[in-house]
């Protein structure tokens, strides 16, 4: 420690504490102003701070435990500890696939400016559940017929119907190959369905 | 060292000096040199220990990593806990290993390690000699403790009668550091002591 160049704390404790205050801090009065329009903005930007690097939240994500994160940071602290995947605040189990991204209004203005990390994790978007019981009328033609047949092409509906709305990011995968893999195999099984459907019209 | 390790460090040192137990003067951090990677900090000893009264300085140093990976924490000022090294400073304390947050700050380090002053883990020791004293001689304990606090960190409770014993192994040549931790170990059994030094 040679060279020592021990910064003082300046700050200024609050005005009822200052004159009991025996420590050698010079008391500046700093805090003593009524809270402003300033203050009370860098107040609200304080709430939206990431509690890793404590700065605005940039692509900002929020766990399922409610907190809020830089995607490049939160993303740093779950590579850097893979076995154990611990929300930093809460120490809530958090996983990269489970939490969810913010976007405010000018969102898609700001880059990331680590290009070299995966995207952020899309926002997964579930449809309406159709209400009532026309959604399932006989007027739909027979693909439901095919529920009674077996379980198998139950599961395979909803990624066969699904063309229109493959995820974006979901080519960037590293297992991208094997969703198509599931998806050709998918069809197969769709159209197996179809044939049994058939022959057991004729039959 | 990389942009968020500093930029955090600033921050967090405003924190600390905003923050009320300044005020009290139960936790401070000095910065010790200009690239933030270096800090010194100091925890009061908690009300109703054998620390009571004393200062504690501690050596702070920052990752290059960091919030990522904790900040690596020593006690500089000496001090006789079971889960600190009576000898290096070396802290054990879970949040400073595996169980380190990205969302923790010097401000809840340094609380943490003032919370472990208040209590400590003896079946999980850094220092095995005083985890053994504090389970099977806790009033020795204590008063060992509070006589450190008294030497080394500026505590105000004396223990004459160690004083004595220190001064008798002083007067035989042996340094006052080692003839206090010799002391300590020995149960400050003056005979075992001597043995021990001059063995």
């Amino acid at each position: 420690m040679s060279s020592e160049e021990v910064i003082v704390p300046a700050s200024a404790p609050p005005m009822e504490e200052a004159s009991t205050s025996t420590s050698s801090t010079p008391t500046v009065n700093t805090n003593t102003e009524t809270p402003t329009e300033e203050n009370k903005d860098k107040e609200d930007e304080s709430m939206y701070e990431c509690n890793i690097c404590l700065d605005p939240a940039k692509n900002a994500v929020v766990s399922m435990c409610g907190h809020l994160f830089c995607w490049p940071c939160l993303h740093q602290w779950l590579e850097i500890r893979p076995t154990r995947k611990l929300c930093p605040v809460c120490k809530a189990a958090i996983d990269k696939d489970k939490v969810i991204p913010l976007y405010g209004r000018n969102s898609s203005k700001q880059e990331d400016p680590r290009e070299k990390l995966p995207p952020r994790p899309q926002g997964q978007r579930t449809e309406p559940e159709s209400t009532g019981f026309s959604g399932f009328g006989f007027g739909d033609g027979g693909f439901h017929m095919s529920f009674g047949i077996g379980a198998f092409p139950f599961g395979f509906f909803a990624s066969t119907f699904n063309f229109g709305d493959q995820r974006a990011g979901l080519n960037n995968r590293p297992n991208a190959t094997q969703y198509e893999n599931e998806q050709t195999l998918s069809k197969f099984f769709l159209y197996l369905a179809l044939l049994c459907l058939v022959g057991l019209f004729y039959s | 060292m990389a942009n968020i390790a500093i930029s955090r460090i600033k921050r967090e040192f405003k924190e600390v000096i905003k923050s009320e137990e300044i005020v009290q003067c139960s936790i401070k951090v000095e910065l010790i040199n200009d690239n933030w990677t270096e800090l010194r900090g100091e925890i009061a000893g908690p009300p109703d220990t054998p620390y009571e009264g004393g200062k504690f300085i501690l050596e702070i140093k920052v990752p290059e990593t960091y919030p990522f990976n904790p900040p690596k924490v020593r006690f500089i000022t000496r001090i006789w806990h079971p889960n600190i090294s009576s000898v290096t400073g070396a802290i054990c304390l879970d949040i400073l290993k595996d169980n380190w947050a990205a969302a923790m700050t010097l401000r809840t380090v340094l609380l943490s390690l003032q919370a472990l002053l208040a209590a400590a883990e003896p079946d999980d020791p850094q220092d095995a000699v005083v985890a053994t004293q504090y389970k099977e001689n806790h009033p020795m304990f204590m008063l060992t403790a509070r006589h450190w606090t008294n030497s080394y960190a500026g505590g105000p409770n004396k223990v004459a009668d160690f004083d004595t014993k220190i001064q008798r192994l002083k007067d035989m040549g042996i340094d006052e550091n080692q003839a206090r931790a010799c002391l300590s170990k020995e149960n400050w059994d003056l005979e075992k002591a001597t043995e021990s030094l001059f063995s």
